[in-house]
């Protein structure tokens, strides 16, 4: 890991929020005492500012900034982000979380009781996002810091080893055992990383399931009964809160992470690069909510051949498809992370996606032997320990 | 005998198609009717050269003869020169009988049918015609009467005339009781009609009293009365071969070239010279027209369609004005402002044409911003109210760029906003898609004339958005300034939580920062209102 990217927006903690929050707020008070025109940098988080190190693994920002300047024009939307600043940092202070929508109702509240704050009033909650987003560009921290929590889906994790101990906003522990929770998963919410990990036996391996149906599925066939490991389900591109959870696995338990998916250009794009190396809207987050080190397992474009599975052409009426292969011919030529030649396999199979115009889905490992149900469980663990994966 | 019968028919073949003649639905009937009776009115008036005072009744006396129709009373009063006792059957009963058929000028009406077929409209719906009271100068008492038309002779017919006093030197009053159906608003309505006709005829005073309304009066705001420019002859190369050979008819005996001479304009020594060089023998030209046949005249007709003709003169076209127009469009109501242009006059498909456009936008009309501009087409300052798809002005509106100027347009479309955009063509040989007048003929030069104007109207127009627009960005920055400042610095006061001598401090800087702006924006307003005051 570079010391650049080490240092910086990411090694901010939560508790540094509020000192850096006052640091900006002084700032923009002793320019304005000297009529001096404020501007706040923010990182600028798109493909053409994202860098790649393999050795660092993930995507990161590059040196550009966007510059906000407080003029007529931006005096609205820098009068809002103070006011729901405050908001926020009081929750910071106080241990309280909220959702967006919650933070765009608290912020009407705070109009009505105070007609002064009248001009401040959001029409819409987009306008209300729109100045959270803002102010994690100025603090250059992510919502989750500042206790505002999307509801995140995805994560529904089983294991039979697993006990994650989570220390609660009053200083209390809960301890939390996945193997006494039956079929049941246990779903990582909020800040993952916050969360400490054990295991009862040593764990041998985490495989992330695309489909969460199928995930539930291996569970139910005895899969995490048969193998020392954790099985999550990711439930499409993952969010934040999925993306925090395993970097916490990887970091802490540092078991082999496999990823088990769809052969088709969206999965590698936008699920697995975003799983492995994080987004380029996330540049500044990247470090805590992506894992580096996970492989992925599958569907590779050779098993079509070696398990005979059923793969059909990318519908070229279906604007969604069209629209991911296109993307993913963009990536190649754009993207650091498959740019970099240790991502060349990964590179690879989108070559042939793109070459071969066809897709195949996780699901169809059930089709080499229908009476068995084991059978995708038998190929997972095939590849795993033969190393079929890139 | 075969004249008997050209005229009975002419009656009769009317009155059997009024519909081609503006009598086509119930709607059109009252405003072609009112609209007939005011042309004849103002042509009156100027061919006399006195400023016209009209006063219109409209009235609604119970249900009409036809079905969902009201019998409808319409007056009209003039302070015109008056007709003579012997002209008013012809005037109201004679079909074709105008002394203005083919001249040439840019009168309203051009071939005496319109009057004639409201008095038959009034015959076949409530079995009277029209009403007259008429004096001129010379009468000492005002005639009285009643005008049919006899449809088998297409002759006028004179009933219950009386001689009466009357408080006017000289005038005309006309009044039909038609069945028909009122529309005061929106494009076809009588309320539109009465405005257009206003706005192009700046010199007329207008009274009307509409049903369930208190009199108005549009007072007029210039007391020059248009030149009415000379009549001009037709110019050869305009003329189909029929209307050629018809136009030798009213020269009677006459040598041919003599009368290519006189009866057509841009045609002289050098053409006759040119017109023999093509092979039109001396002889021919000698021949007087009425002894020339079919074959000669189609020989004549196609050898000088071949010979470079200069392009007829302009000066037969008559201009509103862009002063006139600016004080007249003020007449339409409360205006925020406006912008008017007269392109000079020009030829279209060698006809002389003059394209005058007003553009205003109303004050009391501010909120309507998604609909369509409201249009006022004119030909020959007579207001145009139907079929307006079809016409040359509307085409020439939407193939303008109007957002270029501050409009809200939808794509090949008319624009939006609440704008009234009058668009005038005149020209002595207006060519209309039917009888009644409604459509202006779109031809490819004509829109192209009346586009460049609307794109120079389009360009005064802007000029005025542009400046409100500066001040509303004035505006919008000093309350956003007073509005957002103080909020932002006390804020920033509570998070940092200094002191009150920081917060005033920081007011003033924010204030000293954000004023600097305001100061720009309002050098710029004063830019635009620079750039504004050769219009106003």
């Amino acid at each position: 890991m570079s010391k650049t990217h080490t240092s910086g927006v990411s090694s901010r903690t939560q508790q540094d929020l509020p000192t850096l929050s006052k640091e900006i707020c002084l700032r923009l008070l002793s320019d304005l005492e000297r009529a001096k025109r404020p501007i706040l940098y923010a990182t600028k988080c798109s493909l053409d500012n994202a860098v790649y190190n393999h050795k660092v693994g993930y995507l990161t920002p590059g040196e550009k900034k966007v510059a906000t300047e407080l003029n007529v024009s931006s005096v609205k939307k820098m009068s809002r982000a103070i006011f729901l600043l405050e908001v926020l940092l009081r929750n910071v202070d106080t241990g309280g979380v909220n959702t967006k929508r919650e933070l765009y109702y608290i912020a009407k509240g705070e109009v009505k009781h105070n007609s002064r704050l009248k001009p401040l009033d959001f029409e819409d909650q987009i306008e209300s996002d729109d100045s959270i987003d803002f102010i994690c560009e100025m603090l250059e921290c992510y919502r989750e810091d500042l206790n505002c929590f999307a509801n995140d889906r995805g994560g529904q994790t089983y294991s039979q080893q697993l006990i994650v101990t989570e220390t609660l906003p009053d200083g209390e522990k809960a301890v939390v055992e996945l193997g006494k929770l039956g079929t049941s998963p246990f779903q990582p919410k909020n800040r993952p990383q916050k969360f400490k990990l054990s295991s009862k036996k040593p764990i041998d391996f985490c495989l992330i399931v695309e489909s969460e149906g199928t995930a539930n599925t291996l569970v139910a066939n005895g899969f995490t009964k048969r193998n020392s490991c954790i099985l999550l389900g990711a439930q499409g591109v993952p969010s934040n809160a999925v993306r925090a959870w395993c970097k916490t696995i990887q970091d802490q338990l540092q078991v082999p992470m496999y990823f088990f998916g769809d052969l088709d250009a969206y999965t590698l794009q936008n699920i697995f690069r975003t799983l492995k190396a994080g987004s380029a809207a996330s540049l500044i987050r990247n470090q805590d909510y992506s894992a580096p080190d996970v492989k992925f397992l599958g569907v590779l474009p050779e098993d079509i051949a070696k398990y005979d599975l059923p793969d059909y052409a990318v519908k070229e009426s279906d604007a969604q498809e069209v629209r991911a292969l296109k993307k993913a011919s963009d990536a190649l030529k754009n993207d650091p992370f498959f740019q970099d030649k240790r991502n060349k396999g990964l590179a690879q199979i989108m070559n042939w996606l793109l070459k071969n115009k066809r897709r195949c889905e996780q699901q169809s490992f059930f089709s080499v032997n229908p009476k068995d149900p084991q059978m995708p469980e038998k190929i997972i663990m095939e590849k795993i320990r033969k190393q079929i994966f890139v | 005998m075969s004249s008997k019968i050209t005229t009975s028919s002419t009656a009769e073949y009317f009155s059997k198609n009024l519909q081609q003649v503006g009598f086509s639905s119930h709607v059109k009937a009252v405003l072609t009717t009112l609209k007939e009776a005011v042309d004849n009115a103002l042509d009156a008036c100027e061919e006399q050269r006195i400023l016209p005072e009209i006063e219109i009744w409209i009235q609604k006396l119970g249900p009409g003869s036809l079905k969902n129709t009201d019998r409808v009373k319409i007056r009209v009063l003039d302070n015109g020169p008056g007709i003579d006792s012997d002209d008013v059957p012809k005037v109201f009963g004679e079909y074709l009988a105008s002394s203005k058929f083919g001249r040439g000028r840019c009168s309203r009406g051009q071939q005496g049918i319109g009057i004639s077929a409201a008095t038959t409209w009034a015959q076949l719906t409530s079995a009277t015609g029209a009403r007259v009271i008429t004096k001129t100068k010379t009468m000492r008492k005002a005639l009285k009467c009643t005008v049919e038309v006899d449809i088998k002779n297409n002759k006028g017919v004179i009933k219950d005339r009386e001689t009466i006093d009357w408080d006017r030197t000289s005038g005309t009053s006309v009044e039909f009781e038609i069945d028909g159906r009122l529309q005061l608003n929106g494009e076809a309505g009588l309320l539109t009609y009465l405005n257009g006709t206003a706005l192009v005829n700046p010199h007329l005073t207008l009274h009307y009293n509409l049903p369930d309304e208190k009199r108005t009066t549009i007072v007029r705001v210039s007391d020059v009365i248009p030149e009415i420019p000379e009549a001009v002859e037709p110019h050869p190369h305009t003329m189909k071969l029929g209307e050629f050979i018809a136009h030798s008819h009213l020269y009677g005996r006459i040598k041919a070239e003599a009368w290519l001479k006189k009866g057509f304009s841009r045609v002289n020594e050098g053409t006759i010279k040119d017109l023999k060089k093509a092979g039109i023998k001396s002889q021919v030209l000698d021949k007087n027209v009425d002894a020339l046949n079919e074959v000669e005249f189609k020989d004549l007709y196609l050898k000088i369609q071949g010979i470079p003709l200069m392009a007829p003169a302009t000066k037969s076209v008559l201009s509103i004005g862009e002063e006139a127009l600016a004080k007249s469009i003020k007449r339409l109501g409360e205006v925020d402002f406006f912008s008017v242009l007269s392109r000079k006059p020009t030829i279209c498909d060698f006809k002389p044409v003059q394209v005058e456009v007003a553009i205003a936008r109303l004050f009391d009309k501010a909120n309507e911003s998604d609909s369509p501009i409201q249009i006022i087409r004119f030909a020959n300052r007579v207001p145009l109210q139907f079929d307006k798809s079809a016409c040359a002005i509307v085409s020439a509106i939407e193939t303008v760029n109007w957002r270029a100027y501050g409009l809200t347009q939808p794509k090949e479309s008319v624009p939006q906003g609440p704008y009234i955009l009058a668009v005038s063509v005149v020209s002595p040989f207006i060519k209309f898609k039917n009888a009644s007048k409604e459509t202006i003929d779109a031809s490819e030069e004509l829109v192209e004339e009346i586009r460049r104007a609307l794109i120079q109207a389009g360009q005064k127009l802007a000029k005025h958005i542009r400046r409100e627009d500066k001040a509303n960005d004035l505006e919008e920055k000093i309350r956003h300034i007073e509005q957002f400042g103080p909020i932002l610095v006390e804020g920033l006061i509570r998070i940092t939580k200094s002191s009150q001598a920081r917060k005033k401090a920081a007011e003033e800087g924010l204030m000293k920062l954000l004023g600097r702006e305001a100061r720009d924006a309002e050098a710029e307003l004063k830019e635009a209102d620079k750039a504004l005051k050769p219009l106003v």
